[in-house]
């Protein structure tokens, strides 16, 4: 019958243009480094690379521009001032030291100086020179590069301020 | 029709409406049941269960409202209901990773979601309320999201200038200005220099057709001593200049007639004068000497050499100018003199100083250059080439057009087709279907789309000119994310007006000064309010800092002051009448509104005040961490052995109250002294003096102890 056959063109015609309304373009998802902000290629180990969100991709400048001199081993300038200063600060990606102490410590730490904080007095206070969200963000990117890697202890902190 | 077969039709008519009605009710049902099964609603009830995991359960449902959400910015043309499905959006306590997609909040960014919406920055479709029109592209809607990666191309979109948030897109802005990409290209806020190769109306003079021919046939390759390929001038950046065009050995035979037959204006060679090649000429160690005088001079913080120290070669010095290790094989030798006395008697936008010479030094440094700077076998594996016949030079001068090396190089009398490449100002913006894909196997997105175009011109297009670029997958995404920021004029009037412009800072130098200034090329390392390089300090108030007399010395005898700078100055053997020039001009010029350099210069400080100010330098607050004082410190902050000299007094006062105040960004930290402890350590750093200049420290990688 001429109507059925009608009916069935109709049918698949629209189902056909249902379909082509679905095809998509293909965009790679796949990869977790597409959905990084920034990323950090792992001193030790060449495979690895870390991804940084924008808090610590933020971290990452500042460290590089105020504390790389006295907490790497390779610095722009080429070797670290480290060996001279005593005692030697750590390296930022020392885990062993570092994961221990809380945030809140850190924050101290950076903002107030080693001597307020009974460490060395050649950890300058930086409080005046870098913001607070600043600090709190060279926080993020310690945390994120440390080896071994950082377990937040309790709950997950908050990236943002607490209120 | 009998009453019977009435009966049976209105029979079958029954049976078909109550089907018909079924089916109806059905169709009917479609819609709800379909809309109760929308993807959102799946999405706004799992995070409902999810909220109740939490411990901020009653704030997080208290924010929580059912239906679609959607932010509207009518100013802007945003209509986004992202949020319908990104619930957490802006919940504080949702912000860390372990927090389940679509739900995390979004990290803290200098621009609220509230006030900006996001598709603004992350692309895609904002009305869409699925997951997959939403996010990708679909033939009715074309923007697909971008990928974090390269989101900070977003920033790009507004903030012409570069921000210190985001070094990718900086980093790929810088690279293709470096690239010379708008040598070809139209491009959003990235101008065309006046010249970006050198002018060849002359460069028959200078190289001969064997190097031409080698120039373009092989890429800029450094070979060391064993036959090991160093650096290949394609395969990273450290040539970048010129990029490697597909030309056939046919063509660069023409090519390298045409070039080597262009001598227009032929020079002299240089006469020495006699007593001193009488003097020198035999001398066993000339080399040496002139080697020495080379690196006294700093030529290296332009110019780099390979350098092989155990099995290990590379290149060490800066990329200013040409890589030097075999220019003497390179270049014709009265054309090396000529250009070194001169350089812009050549090139009149060459960036070289004009240096002083002695003929002593000028004649040790080209007799340097050319015995120690030089590899016999650098043209070794070029054919044989004749004279140029006139139908090489024809088809030569023909090609020079073709392939575009007119956008790049100025021969006299010979006029470039305009705007070879297409214009890429708006290339960011454009949506799929606006690309040429042609046969190309790639995804079909923007992102896959420009890096295609870099690296494989030809996967595109197989007649592009385009040459082809090997960069690091980094260099890769930040050219990529540079591309993708050049979206063109805003959408909307609400988004044209948040354009941040990028600064056009320009600074003209008069009179004596700007004799020296043009001569010395100052302004291709510092930077004068703003206007100039940055490899070396910022000189806009180095009148407040740096007294007269010190700044005389250090013109005419350049040490290092801050060892974190790699590069040195050079020392350009300025007469003392250019040095005075200068620092008059500075101490006039350079200075800052909160720095009294008369005054300051004038107090008295009492040997007390001096002993007191040691014991806080050396114990309260520990400066010996940063500064060098003598033979041992730290090298963060400058070298103070000679402070006192050096420094004005109220620049030292000012810089210890607020050392941002008078250089933004700088990396001694503040902090709250009391204004005796500024005096105490103004009194100290004043005391601290070398008697005699030291020689300058010859070593390029003085790192550790700074002036020797
Ligand atoms: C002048 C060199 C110097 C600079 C610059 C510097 N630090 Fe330190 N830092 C030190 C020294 C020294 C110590 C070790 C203190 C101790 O163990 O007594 C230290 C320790 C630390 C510690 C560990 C504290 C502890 O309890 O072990 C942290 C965290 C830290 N620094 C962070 C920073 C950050 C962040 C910056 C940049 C803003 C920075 N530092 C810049 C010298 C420096
Ligand atoms: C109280 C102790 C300190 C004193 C008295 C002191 C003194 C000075 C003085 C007078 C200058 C000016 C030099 C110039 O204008 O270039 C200077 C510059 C500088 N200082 Fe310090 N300093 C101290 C601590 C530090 C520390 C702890 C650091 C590093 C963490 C540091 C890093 C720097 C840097 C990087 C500069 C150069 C700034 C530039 O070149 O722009 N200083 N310091």
């Amino acid at each position: 019958m001429n109507w059925r056959a009608l009916i069935l063109v109709f049918a698949i015609s629209a189902m056909a243009t249902l379909q082509a309304c679905r095809e998509k373009a293909a965009i790679a998802t796949t990869n977790p480094l597409l959905k990084a902000y920034d990323v950090e290629q792992d001193a030790n180990d060449p495979q690895r690379v870390i991804p940084l969100n924008y808090q610590q991709a933020q971290g990452k400048r500042v460290f590089n521009n105020t504390c790389v001199w006295c907490h790497a081993e390779a610095t722009p300038a080429g070797p670290s001032n480290r060996s001279n200063v005593t005692p030697t600060p750590p390296l930022f990606t020392d885990g062993e030291t570092l994961n221990p102490l809380t945030d809140e410590f850190l924050q101290n730490t950076i903002t107030l100086g080693g001597s307020a904080m009974g460490k060395s007095t050649m950890m300058p206070p930086w409080g005046q020179t870098i913001s607070e969200d600043e600090i709190r963000s060279v926080i993020a990117y310690i945390r994120a590069v440390a080896q071994p890697p950082y377990q937040p202890t309790a709950r997950p902190a908050s990236q943002y301020p607490v209120k | 029709m009998t009453a019977e077969e009435m009966g049976k039709v209105s029979k079958r008519l029954r049976a078909t409406f109550a089907i018909a009605s079924v089916a109806f009710v059905a169709v009917l049902a479609v819609s709800p049941v379909k809309d109760y099964f929308q993807e959102w609603k799946r999405h706004e009830k799992d995070y409902v269960r999810y909220a109740q995991t939490r411990p901020d359960t009653k704030h997080l449902l208290a924010d929580f409202h059912s239906g679609i959400d959607q932010i509207w910015l009518p100013d802007m043309k945003v209509v986004d209901r992202c949020t319908t499905c990104h619930q957490g959006i802006t919940q504080a306590s949702l912000g860390d990773s372990s927090v389940p997609q679509p739900f995390r909040a979004h990290p803290v960014i200098p621009h609220p979601v509230k006030e900006w919406g996001c598709v603004v920055c992350h692309r895609g479709q904002g009305p869409a309320t699925e997951v997959a029109e939403a996010h990708e592209t679909t033939l009715a809607w074309e923007q697909p999201i971008l990928p974090t990666k390269y989101i900070q191309a977003s920033c790009g979109s507004c903030h012409r200038g570069d921000i210190p948030q985001t070094p990718q897109l900086n980093r790929g802005r810088q690279l293709l200005s470096e690239l010379n990409c708008a040598g070809c290209h139209r491009m959003q806020e990235i101008q065309r220099p006046a010249m970006l190769g050198p002018d060849l109306s002359n460069v028959g003079n200078k190289v001969t057709r064997e190097w031409i021919y080698k120039w373009l046939k092989e890429p800029h390759i450094v070979v060391d001593a064993s036959g090991n390929t160093v650096v290949d001038g394609y395969q990273t950046e450290e040539e970048p200049r010129m990029p490697q065009f597909r030309l056939t050995d046919q063509e660069i035979t023409a090519l390298s007639a045409y070039l080597s037959s262009l001598k227009s204006h032929p020079f002299e060679s240089y006469k020495f004068d006699p007593r001193v090649l009488a003097s020198l000429e035999k001398r066993p160690d000339l080399a040496e000497l002139g080697q020495e005088r080379f690196r006294q001079m700093f030529c290296t913080t332009c110019h780099s050499l390979a350098v092989t120290r155990g099995d290990e070669t590379k290149l060490i010095g800066g990329d200013i100018g040409p890589e030097l290790t075999k220019v003497a094989s390179k270049v014709n030798p009265d054309w090396l003199i000529t250009w070194l006395r001169d350089p812009q008697s050549y090139l009149s936008h060459a960036l070289m100083p004009r240096y002083q010479w002695s003929d002593e030094d000028l004649y040790k440094v080209t007799q340097y250059i050319n015995e120690k700077l030089t590899d016999p076998d650098l043209l070794s594996n070029v054919p044989q080439l004749e004279t140029p016949t006139p139908e090489d030079i024809q088809l030569g001068q023909r090609l020079f057009l073709e392939k575009g090396c007119g956008s790049c190089h100025v021969i006299e009398g010979v006029s470039p087709q305009k705007d070879f490449g297409p214009d890429l100002s708006s290339l960011g913006g454009k949506n799929v279907s606006q690309l040429e894909f042609g046969s190309a196997k790639f995804p079909r997105n923007i992102v896959s789309y420009i890096q295609a175009k870099i690296t494989d011109p030809l996967s595109v297009n197989t007649a592009a000119r385009m040459p082809q670029y090997r960069l690091t997958p980094a260099d890769l995404d930040a050219i990529t994310t540079a591309l993708l920021s050049m979206t063109g004029n805003p959408s909307s009037s609400g988004l044209e007006r948040l354009i941040v412009p990028r600064p056009r800072p320009g600074f003209r130098a008069a009179g004596a000064f700007g004799e020296v200034y043009e001569r010395y090329k100052c302004y291709v390392c510092h930077r004068f309010n703003g206007y100039g390089g940055t490899l070396a300090p910022d000189l806009s108030f180095e009148g407040s800092r740096a007294r007269r007399q010190w700044t005389i010395d250090f013109m005419k005898n350049p040490q290092t002051l801050r060892p974190t700078l790699i590069f040195r100055m050079p020392q350009f053997n300025m007469t003392d009448q250019e040095a005075a020039t200068i620092a008059d001009y500075l101490g006039m010029a350079s200075q800052s509104q909160f720095v009294n350099v008369a005054g300051g210069n004038l107090k008295q400080f009492a040997p007390e005040m001096a002993a007191m100010g040691k014991q806080l330098y050396e114990v309260k607050y520990q400066c010996q961490a940063c500064h060098t004082i003598g033979s041992s410190g730290g090298y963060v902050g400058p070298n103070l052995s000679n402070a006192g000299n050096w420094l004005n007094a109220s620049w030292i006062e000012q810089w210890l109250k607020n050392p941002q105040a008078l250089v933004p960004g700088a990396i001694e930290p503040r902090r709250t002294f009391t204004s005796e402890e500024i005096q105490a350590l103004t009194a100290y750093v004043l005391t601290l003096k070398q008697s005699g200049q030291p020689k300058a420290a010859i070593s390029g990688a003085a790192v550790t102890g700074g002036a020797k």
